[in-house]
């Protein structure tokens, strides 16, 4: 997350298109930042920080593995800047993290059994009907 | 001096460190596969104040997440799950243990004397291989009847659900189907089972649910043998279907000397005849609501006497079966000769006017059996081997109430279960 912009270099091409989606989505982690606790468990009030930073992360990782639309210029410079989680999206190229919702939910050492979080476990092995939503990131399954 | 906790051993109130939980079947849950957190000197005992190991582990799913509540010593000297304060042999609360096995437990209860003794029986407890009871109760353990009835035959996991969402009860819980607290009515406020706490229930006063066990144990059935000194044989009903008669007889014949099993595999009953009549009063003592064969609980009941059905039937002949023809066809030559002899059945009590699909020849002969005023178990057997007709062919239940036409009891033709 770019606090300030430590670089004096320009931002290379293309960086124009992407940087209001940019902005709002910024502007949204601020607002959840601010937003009052109240009312909310302990846990709860990470939730929406985890889930922005997801989606700022996706929408760079999309943009550039799967549409193909910005240069890796571009790219590298969001993950120098910060701009999306280098780490997420290097557990989101490895089969079965594809949708990985946040890097706490496979730290398996701080479980006390050294497992991951519920979240990773795939519906077809929970029990029928049970209804997840993990601790860490509020994820309710990211692993098929 | 020194007084710090690492040099001062002497004579110091010592933390307990446990390696496995002292827990019942109820508390540990339906998975083989538990996975438990232990924590040493984790929380304090909720009954001796002492610091010790706690134990954490989910009972299966949808459960909630239980830990051990007191310390081992406690748990010990009473005989008790650590987790739900439970007797171990029989999941019954304590006070209802105590009242039942009459174990005066005078433990104290202020500070310093409980932490002597305490002290002293952990020493007891060093001792021993850590299996057995301490304290008064140790000491009394024995089989008690009233306590087996008592006891559930099967775990009951209901005990370990989540609890009731305290915000859904008051209309405000926003989680909804995540909420892994129970979304149900709460109990009543004023029942009394709400109030329960921690302490009573260890020192057995003042239990709620004591109480009413014991409301429920002052209430329970009890079986009165008949006045007719002649009747020694017990109704069996509930048995597992796939019971045979050596392993009813494995049952029932270390009360007395049995003089015949009448086994009624379609009724999943039989008729057990004792040669003594003690040893059937001591049967029936011992079984009734106590035995329970292959998992299920038998029920036990005197047999009906035989010299009364027969005069009732005799008696009410008169009136009812006026009307009906003579019997056509005689199954049984044997029977027959006995009802002209003795003429206690009825000329119209005749079987055959039922489908004879539903009545097989053999229930015939039962129904004859009043005419020895012995119990059928014995009369139906020497019918039976001389018609050659197996017992284990009698497919009809004894004989009922006052009935005075056999096709009138419904009982009879299945469409009433007992």
């Amino acid at each position: 997350m770019p606090k300030v912009r430590r670089s004096r270099k320009p931002p290379p091409d293309g960086w124009e298109l992407i940087e209001p989606t940019l902005e709002e989505l910024e502007q949204k982690m601020r607002e959840a930042e601010t937003e009052p606790h109240e009312g909310k468990r302990i846990t709860e009030s990470l939730w929406p920080i985890f889930k922005i930073h997801h989606q700022k992360t996706r929408y760079i990782y999309d943009l550039f593995y799967r549409r193909k639309a910005i240069s890796r210029e571009l790219y590298d410079y969001c993950l120098k800047e910060k701009i999306a989680d280098g780490n997420l999206i290097a557990k989101w190229k490895k089969s079965g993290y594809e949708n990985l919702c946040c890097l706490r939910c496979i730290q398996t050492r701080d479980t006390n059994f050294g497992t991951n979080c519920i979240c990773r476990v795939p519906k077809c092995k929970l029990e029928e009907g049970r209804i997840v939503e993990c601790v860490h990131c509020g994820c309710r399954g990211c692993s098929g | 001096m020194s007084m710090s906790k690492t040099t001062n051993t002497y004579n110091r109130q010592n933390w307990e460190d446990a390696e496995f939980p002292i827990l019942c079947q109820t508390c540990l849950g339906d998975n083989p596969y538990v996975r438990m957190i232990k924590e040493r000197f984790g929380k304090e005992c909720k009954i001796c104040t002492r610091p010790f190991t706690i134990f954490r582990w989910c009972p299966g799913a949808r459960m909630r997440f239980k830990k051990t509540e007191i310390c081992q010593t406690c748990a010990r000297l009473k005989n008790v799950c650590q987790t739900c304060l439970l007797d171990l042999e029989y999941g019954l609360p304590i006070q209802v243990r105590d009242a039942a096995l009459k174990v005066a437990d005078n433990m104290p209860q202020s500070d310093v004397n409980k932490e002597y003794y305490i002290q002293n029986i952990d020493a007891q407890l060093q001792d021993g291989d850590g299996t057995e009871a301490a304290g008064a109760v140790g000491r009394s353990l024995a089989a008690n009847e009233m306590l087996s009835k008592l006891a559930r035959t099967a775990p009951y996991y209901k005990r370990n659900r989540p609890h009731i969402c305290s915000f859904w009860v008051k209309g405000e819980c926003k989680r909804g189907e995540e909420c892994p607290y129970r979304h149900d009515k709460p109990n009543e406020p004023d029942d009394p089972l709400c109030e329960q706490n921690i302490k009573d229930r260890y020192y057995g006063r003042n239990d709620p649910v004591a109480e009413k066990i014991m409301k429920r144990a002052a209430s329970l059935p009890t079986l009165e043998p008949p006045e007719d000194r002649n009747i020694t044989t017990l109704y069996v009903g509930n048995l597992p279907e796939e019971i045979t008669e050596p392993e009813l007889r494995d049952q029932f014949y270390q009360f007395g000397e049995i003089r015949s099993i009448a086994l009624v595999p379609r009724q999943q009953c039989a008729f057990v005849q004792y040669t003594k009549r003690n040893a059937a009063e001591l049967a029936a003592e011992r079984t009734f609501n106590k035995l329970v064969i292959q998992g299920r609980k038998v029920s036990i009941k005197w047999a009906h006497s035989q010299a009364k059905q027969g005069t009732a039937a005799k008696t009410d002949r008169r009136f009812d079966l006026a009307g009906i023809p003579p019997p056509s066809a005689k199954p049984n030559d044997y029977f027959n000769l006995r009802q002209e002899q003795i003429n206690v059945m009825p000329a119209g009590m005749k079987l055959h006017q039922l489908p004879s699909n539903l009545v097989p020849a053999s229930a015939y002969q039962m129904y004859g059996q009043p005419t020895y005023a012995a119990p059928y178990g014995n009369a139906s057997s020497t019918a039976a081997s001389s018609s050659g007709v197996s017992l284990d062919s009698i497919s009809i239940p004894p004989p009922p109430g006052q009935v005075p036409y056999p096709s009138q009891d419904a009982s009879r033709m299945g469409a009433v279960k007992k």
